[in-house]
């Protein structure tokens, strides 16, 4: 069944009957499935995400995280089911407008200064010059680099270069963000940093969807979601998951459901 | 199509140029290092060729004939009007001697004048009986062509030369010169040096090789920095990526077509007979067709290596089938087709035709045709595959 998407008319194909609702569902994930040739990167995925969420998508590597958020953001196309994104099936352009995402690779222009990074990010965007020169100052505030607003990004160390990046997958004030791994190889100083931004962010309405394999940062995570294999063995609140499975850390949780093996 | 976005493209690309002064350098430096090197080496004309003079003509003494009272010494009015920039002479009276300076290497050429070279000449001319041509002897080291083919060309000059004094002289006197060349040309003249048949193929060269390399590259870099996963993510559709670097590639392209003209205007004096607004459009035309192509070969580099490596790949095919240093017609005739599919064929000779023969579109309407569809096919081909997901 091939359907419209209503607000910007681009083609989607669906395989459930279209609904438009006026929850708080940001997210809606039907029967997702990726294959890589005879690999299953990501198999039968359901879920749905609501408004104001850090949900932690959390997992070894390897098991579907970052094929995840690539087909929610669009940049993969799924093999089998749908994923709804403020009720509109994907493919979407309009809904972008709305998407923040900060992929894993740092993903800034290195000869560029911040600035002009984050006037490009913005510009593409299309935000008015004013619009775009009040929002460059909060975001500088927000990630503490006002100071350093014309320096050249090659010149910066690697925990500016990541708070550059949040900065620019901030800049167009997305309603939903994407961070992919956003704290692999940051150290735990600037993660802490980090996860203070996400709350921050969720605070001000901002639905968040975040990848790590590092279990002990799922606690700041209002729901996560373990992944194995491609397929999604747990979801639910830190707290509720480490009750039933009687576990004190995520990790043990893991462990319990995967039957004590990881990969 | 947002202007807006397109925009930010262009202006990104362009800032980051700003900061990056090597590749900035590189961009502007290159077409000139390019036309300074290829001009002094390739383009100068031969000059100062070391070539021994052995005149034993003993010509026509005055007061002899009543038609020439003041006398007539032909082998001396040639050496007169040879050209001395080309060949430097040395004057020698010992044939022998002067055969083996050129046998050893000393000069590149003997020219020998017999002793009755005039009286010969004169007795051909007035008679006019057939006992064959007059003979100028020149004993040459053929071993450098293109040395041989300017002491020739210099010799064959002067006796024209000289012939053209001799019939004003003998015209009052009613005879006929047998021998009388007279050449007239259809472009250029006999002025035309090779940097001026040159240039032109080295700025449209440079225009190519730039665009394609900063391209590979600036794509190459998208890919592994994530920053295309990020443009491909926001509102910006494809299209709009594409022709926002192809107007940051067509300021840089102007930038480069300028320098290196104004360079070969100073230092060359090439004199551009056509329309430079032209000349600037197929530069421009060459630039997209070229980014296009660049794009698409830095989806076959996963990174910064594997783009250099088609550098030699398209660098030698132009440089030896597109006609930049020897017209096509002087190519192996199975290897002529072959340059029909390469774009900067087209350029260089659209370059040519507007900057030597001062054609117009109408002349070279085809040429710009294939350019733009050059540019269409790789540009949109380029959107495509920028499109294609896994």
């Amino acid at each position: 069944m091939k359907v419209t998407c209503l607000s910007c008319g681009m083609l989607g194909k669906v395989t459930f009957e279209q609904t438009f609702d006026t929850s708080t569902k940001i997210v809606e994930i039907h029967h997702l499935t990726k294959t890589f040739g005879k690999f299953t990167a990501v198999d039968n995925l359901d879920l749905t995400i609501n408004k104001g969420e850090i949900y932690g998508l959390l997992g070894p590597n390897g098991s579907g995280k970052t094929t995840i958020i690539k087909m929610l953001s669009g940049l993969l196309t799924p093999t089998a089911g749908s994923v709804k994104i403020f009720g509109n099936i994907l493919p979407c352009k309009s809904v972008m407008k709305t998407i923040g995402y900060m992929p894993q690779e740092t993903a800034i222009y290195l000869d560029n200064t911040v600035h002009e990074n984050l006037s490009f990010f913005g510009g593409i965007y299309d935000m008015s010059k004013e619009h775009l020169e009040k929002r460059e100052q909060e975001m500088l505030q927000f990630v503490d680099l006002s100071k350093w607003r014309d320096a050249l990004v090659l010149t910066l160390s690697g925990g500016m270069k990541h708070r550059v990046s949040l900065a620019c997958a901030l800049i167009h004030e997305p309603t939903l963000m994407f961070l992919d791994e956003p704290t692999v190889g940051v150290d735990p100083e600037l993660r802490a940093t980090f996860w203070g931004y996400f709350e921050n962010m969720a605070q001000k309405g901002i639905t968040v969807i975040i990848t790590t394999h590092y279990m002990d940062e799922a606690s700041h995570c209002t729901r996560v979601g373990l992944l194995r294999l491609g397929k999604l063995i747990a979801d639910g609140r830190p707290q509720e998951l480490k009750e039933s499975t009687g576990a004190t850390s995520l990790e043990d949780v893991f462990l319990a459901l995967a039957g004590g093996k990881i990969s | 199509m947002m202007l807006q976005r397109i925009l930010a493209f262009s202006l990104r690309a362009l800032l980051q140029f700003r900061h990056d002064r090597r590749t900035l350098a590189f961009i502007l430096i290159m077409p000139l290092l390019m036309i300074l090197i290829f001009g002094y080496t390739f383009g100068g004309d031969v000059k100062n060729v070391t070539v021994e003079v052995v005149n034993q003509d003993t010509g026509l003494h005055e007061g002899t004939s009543p038609l020439l009272p003041h006398g007539l010494y032909l082998g001396e009015m040639i050496i007169k009007n040879i050209d001395e920039q080309t060949l430097s002479l040395h004057e020698n009276t010992n044939l022998t001697n002067a055969r083996q300076t050129v046998y050893d290497g000393h000069a590149w050429a003997a020219v020998i004048f017999p002793a009755n070279f005039t009286q010969e000449f004169l007795s051909h001319v007035s008679s006019q009986q057939e006992t064959g041509p007059v003979k100028i002897e020149i004993y040459l080291d053929a071993s450098n062509p293109t040395i041989s083919a300017a002491v020739i060309k210099a010799v064959t000059q002067s006796i024209q030369a000289t012939l053209k004094e001799i019939t004003t002289d003998l015209n009052r006197t009613q005879v006929e010169i047998p021998i009388m060349i007279d050449q007239t040309y259809a472009y250029g003249g006999s002025d035309t040096r090779f940097i001026d048949y040159f240039a032109p193929g080295v700025i449209s060269f440079a225009i190519m090789m730039v665009t394609t390399m900063i391209t590979i590259i600036l794509f190459v870099n998208e890919r592994r920095n994530g920053t295309l996963q990020r443009l491909l993510v926001s509102p910006a559709s494809e299209g709009e990526i594409v022709v926002g670097y192809a107007l940051a590639f067509a300021v840089i392209g102007v930038c480069q077509s300028v320098v290196v003209l104004v360079a070969a205007i100073l230092l060359f004096n090439i004199s551009i007979v056509g329309n430079i607004l032209l000349a600037l459009i197929v530069l421009l035309l060459l630039a997209f067709g070229h980014q296009g192509l660049g794009i698409l070969l830095s989806a076959g580099a996963k990174n910064e290596m594997q783009a250099v490596q088609f550098i030699p790949l398209i660098i030698f095919p132009s440089i030896l089938l597109a006609g930049l240093f020897w017209p096509i017609e002087s190519i192996p005739s199975y290897l002529q087709p072959l340059s029909y599919i390469i774009p900067l064929r087209y350029g260089i000779d659209a370059e040519r035709s507007i900057m030597l023969r001062g054609w117009g579109i109408g002349e070279i309407w085809v040429d710009i045709l294939v350019l733009i569809l050059f540019a269409l096919l790789t540009l949109s081909a380029s959107v495509l595959l920028l499109k294609r997901k896994s």
